[in-house]
């Protein structure tokens, strides 16, 4: 008779949870909060269900093998506080007993109702999902089919009235024959009705039931709490009077005192419990806390202290599940008592409760667990259900939470901004994968979870992966990927300012205040230095700046120093302050080129040729506005032919190859060019890429070390060899070279994903971590060259 | 004719060439299948020009794939292709945030790494 006592249980939480329901649902949201209301859900529920049920001693509901659980009924209950249904509910007090079930089983179009490999055998996100679930859980599980007692019950039009308010009905007598439980429920069914009409109930012998202990002690707690939910408005004696008429019929002891351990399927629900509990014995203990807690916010309500003394008193090894349906109770009436924002508060208390309880477990894991946190955050009031969204109350949660998880920042931000519901697939991937990183206790449902959504993802891939072609290492790939995603997220504003031609400073600069910065930073340039170069360059045009020699030189530094970002906005600012030095026109053509933009790299090589003093006239001022490259090219060629002996054009003319890909004449005129001047190391480099991008990289290799030989700590490159060695397959050698790029300029960022992605290629995946964390020193020690 | 190109070109370019060295052909035997890569300038979908990345045969051709279908298809924007070629974005990031989009074969897409493309050096 366990199955009774359960029944009876979860019967109360699903009413009193469909009540709570029909008040939220009264406010609308559009299918798209809906949306992602369910994807929040589905988190929820998961977890809770997880951290619930634990996998330990509980079976779930709605699985017809296994027992009924209030635990679970009890997630399912609070999820269902917190879930927009459909409104359906709505429809429940209305029912007509025509077709209750209409009502169980709403509309099919819930996107994400089939759920691929979840552990419940019907959709878990129908927007009746407690009740159903629950009735065809018992249903099954239980031969007595006392969930249709219970279903008679509800679809009893007066019984609903009992919530309503509306006319009482003729106080019912119960009929004391046919099967046992049909007589209970019709019993209960008259207790509670008779509070209505106000008319005590008459203590009725009833045949036995064959209720045991345990299903006597349910009753029994059932029966007070509702009780005074029902008896509300009411006097204590009343109230009393009614539990004692009901438990004597019943048979059941009124000692409240006479608590022993619940037999049989309690069993469960106790080690359960106990074990969550851990040190903690189930008793005075957690009651008094539960209590203080509740005292302190719920002063107003005197009826509730008193309840909740009972409550203390009563409280033993019947335990949880009573404790629950207490609070249940307490939720419920807190509703009729209509006080302010009842649904959030209540959702308040519950999640409290449920915090309290959970934090009670003494597991580390579940401690420190992010849905632990979560639902600490949710009972403080920092959450605040509004609307049927969970929204924080302020922004202190997301930036508490950001700060509690390392790389959670751009999911809190994201969720600060209602961005992460942009859809429930984007978000569970990004929870799914950052959740990998934090070695959490969700690992189980969050897995689950990211495979359930199968549906949702993109195309052909999602439904790929949810027939498992993903395997675990995937999984290891996407938490990698999704740090990195952080990591450029974080690098991005950085990168933003640079690209869009915002020169950015580097902190801590010594060289601020130093007399004569722009000598002193072409010192250092002279001597190899870039990087402390690049630093007193940066003095000198904080301090002038307007001097486009400082600004030049700091382009070329960067350039050098093999970053483009920085090279193109030192540049800019050069040419404002002087619009027609053609070295850096030249230097941001060649940086344009660099970064394929093509067009923009037109304009500034034309703007080489019309500054130019002696090729100036070549080049028509109207032509600067529709470049096309051919009349460029065209134009260049006839000043290499005017002056051949002019080392520049032929290198301008190479770059100009370089763009139109015309690979073997921009190495003719490199090598040209280099006849004329064979000492320059930026020539060298740049003969070396051509012929790289033109897949030479023998022949680049030796290029780039004619460079480094007359430039030892040209990073460029530097990396460019790296580059080479990559693109011939010698990943190893890549390697080194990368890193030593790196040793030299740290800032590099085009080095280091290279040298990422060589690392991948030789499996040093230990190394990729480094890679990641941008660990310099264990790279050098490692790859030394 | 270099104005009215896409930033992809380059790469593809080098790619051509770069099935024919020795690197090339090591992918080719590791890989050997067949990528559509479709290039939009601006909007996925708008504008498209296709790649077909031939790893089975070692060639690079513009145009929609002739000879059956090929093992997976890949959409990107112009800077996003060049991003996730050059490793500046993992594929997976792309792919979550839908600069990426996939059809075909799953663990064919997988194979879609980084490191197959040669990377351009910078003058």
């Amino acid at each position: 008779m366990n199955i009774l006592l359960l029944k009876v249980c979860s019967y109360y939480y699903y009413y009193f949870q469909q009540l709570l329901n029909i008040r939220r649902n009264k406010r609308r949201g559009e299918r798209i909060k809906q949306k992602k209301r369910q994807a929040r859900e589905k988190e929820i529920k998961m977890s809770m269900r997880e951290l619930v049920t634990g996998g330990a001693a509980c079976a779930v509901p709605g699985s017809s093998s296994s027992s009924s659980n209030p635990v679970g009924a009890f997630a399912n209950a609070l999820i269902g506080s917190s879930s927009k249904t459909q409104g359906v509910l709505k429809e429940i007090p209305n029912a007509a007993a025509a077709s209750p079930h209409a009502q169980f089983y709403p509309h099919a179009d819930d996107p994400v109702a089939a759920l691929p490999g979840s552990e419940l055998d019907r959709p878990f996100l129908q927007s009746n999902p407690q009740g159903s679930e629950f009735i065809r859980g018992f249903r099954t599980a239980d031969a007595n089919g006392l969930a249709d007692a219970w279903e008679e019950i509800q679809r009893q039009p007066h019984f609903d009235r009992v919530y309503e308010g509306a006319t009482p009905a003729p106080p019912i007598q119960p009929s004391l024959d046919g099967p046992p439980q049909r007589v209970l429920s019709s019993f209960l069914h008259s207790f509670v009705d008779s509070s209505r009409s106000g008319i005590p109930l008459h203590p009725t012998p009833l045949p036995l039931l064959g209720l045991s202990q345990g299903d006597k002690q349910c009753i029994r707690d059932r029966s007070s709490i509702m009780a005074r939910h029902i008896f509300a408005d009411k006097s204590e004696e009343f109230i009393n009077a009614q539990v004692n008429a009901l438990l004597s019929s019943l048979e059941i002891e009124n000692d409240i005192h006479a608590r022993g351990p619940m037999p049989g399927r309690f069993r469960e629900l106790e080690d359960y419990w106990n074990e969550s509990q851990g040190v903690l014995k189930p008793g005075a203990h957690a009651a008094d806390g539960w209590v203080t807690e509740f005292s302190q916010n719920r002063p107003h309500h005197g009826d509730l202290e008193a309840w909740a003394h009972s409550f203390e008193q009563k409280h033993g090894a019947g335990g949880w599940a009573s404790e629950f349906e207490q609070e249940q109770a307490q939720l419920t009436s807190v509703d009729q008592m209509r006080g302010g924002n009842i649904e959030s508060l209540a959702a308040i208390q519950q999640t409290r409760m449920l915090a309290h309880t959970l934090s009670q477990n003494s597991d580390p894991k579940f401690q420190n667990s992010k849905f632990l946190q979560f639902v600490s955050k949710m009972s403080r009031g920092e959450l605040i259900i509004d609307d049927n969204q969970v929204k924080p109350a302020s922004e202190n949660w997301a930036t508490e939470y950001q700060q509690q998880y390392n790389g959670g920042a751009s999911w809190a931000d994201e969720f600060v901004h209602d961005e992460v519901f942009r859809g429930p697939d984007h978000w569970a991937n990004e929870f799914g994968a950052e959740r990998l990183q934090q070695e959490s206790v969700d690992d189980q449902w969050v897995n689950e979870f990211s495979k359930l959504h199968v549906d949702d993802w993109a195309e052909e891939f999602g439904r790929q992966v949810g027939e498992g072609a993903l395997g675990d290492s995937s999984s290891d790939n996407w938490a990698n990927s999704y740090d990195e995603f952080l990591n450029e997220q974080l690098a991005a504003k950085q990168r933003s300012d640079a690209s869009r031609g915002v020169y950015v400073f580097s902190d801590m600069n010594p060289y601020v205040g130093h007399q004569n910065p722009l000598k002193e930073g072409q010192e250092l340039f002279r001597k190899g230095l870039l990087s402390e170069a690049v630093l007193a360059l940066e003095a000198e045009v904080m301090k002038n700046p307007e001097n486009a020699e400082g600004w030049r030189l700091l382009g070329i530094t960067h350039a050098e120093n093999d970053d483009d970002q920085q090279a193109i906005a030192a540049m800019m600012r050069a040419q404002e302050a002087d619009p027609t030095n053609l070295e850096v026109l030249l230097a941001l053509g060649v940086s344009h080129t660099n970064e394929l933009e093509q067009t923009a790299a037109l304009k500034y090589l034309y703007g080489w040729l019309r500054h130019h003093p002696k090729y100036g006239t070549l080049a028509p001022p109207e032509l600067a506005n529709s470049l096309y490259y051919a009349d460029v090219a065209r134009l260049f060629n006839e000043a290499a032919q005017m002056s051949p002996e002019d080392a520049d054009v032929h290198i301008v003319l190479g770059v100009l190859y370089n763009l139109s890909r015309e690979y073997d004449k921009a190495i003719a005129s490199f090598k040209t060019a280099l006849k004329l001047k064979p000492n320059d190391y930026s020539l060298w480099n740049k003969l070396g890429a051509t012929q790289a991008n033109s897949v030479q990289s023998a022949d680049a290799i030796l290029a780039y070390q004619q460079a480094l030989d007359l430039k030892p700590n040209y990073v460029r490159a530097w990396a460019n060899m790296g580059i080479s060695y990559a693109n011939q397959g010698m990943y190893e050698e890549s390697i080194r070279y990368y890193v030593r790029a790196l040793a030299m300029n740290p800032k590099a960022d085009n080095a280091w994903q290279y040298l990422r992605i060589s690392l991948s290629c030789v499996s040093r995946n230990d190394m990729v971590e480094a890679c990641d964390s941008r660990n310099l020193e264990l790279l050098q020690k490692e790859f030394p060259l | 004719m270099a104005t009215t190109e896409l930033k992809s070109d380059n790469l593809f370019e080098m790619m051509k060439i770069h099935l024919d060295s020795d690197a090339g052909k090591e992918l080719i035997k590791n890989i050997g299948l067949v990528y559509q890569i479709n290039i939009a300038p601006k909007k996925i979908g708008f504008d498209e020009v296709s790649y077909i990345v031939d790893l089975k045969k070692g060639e690079v051709t513009k145009g929609k794939y002739e000879g059956g279908k090929p093992d997976a298809t890949f959409s990107f924007k112009d800077d996003d292709f060049i991003r996730v070629a050059t490793g500046k974005m993992n594929p997976q990031i792309a792919f979550i945030r839908g600069a990426m989009k996939i059809k075909g074969s799953l663990s064919a897409a997988q194979k879609f790494t980084p490191d197959i493309f040669p990377k351009p050096a910078k003058m």
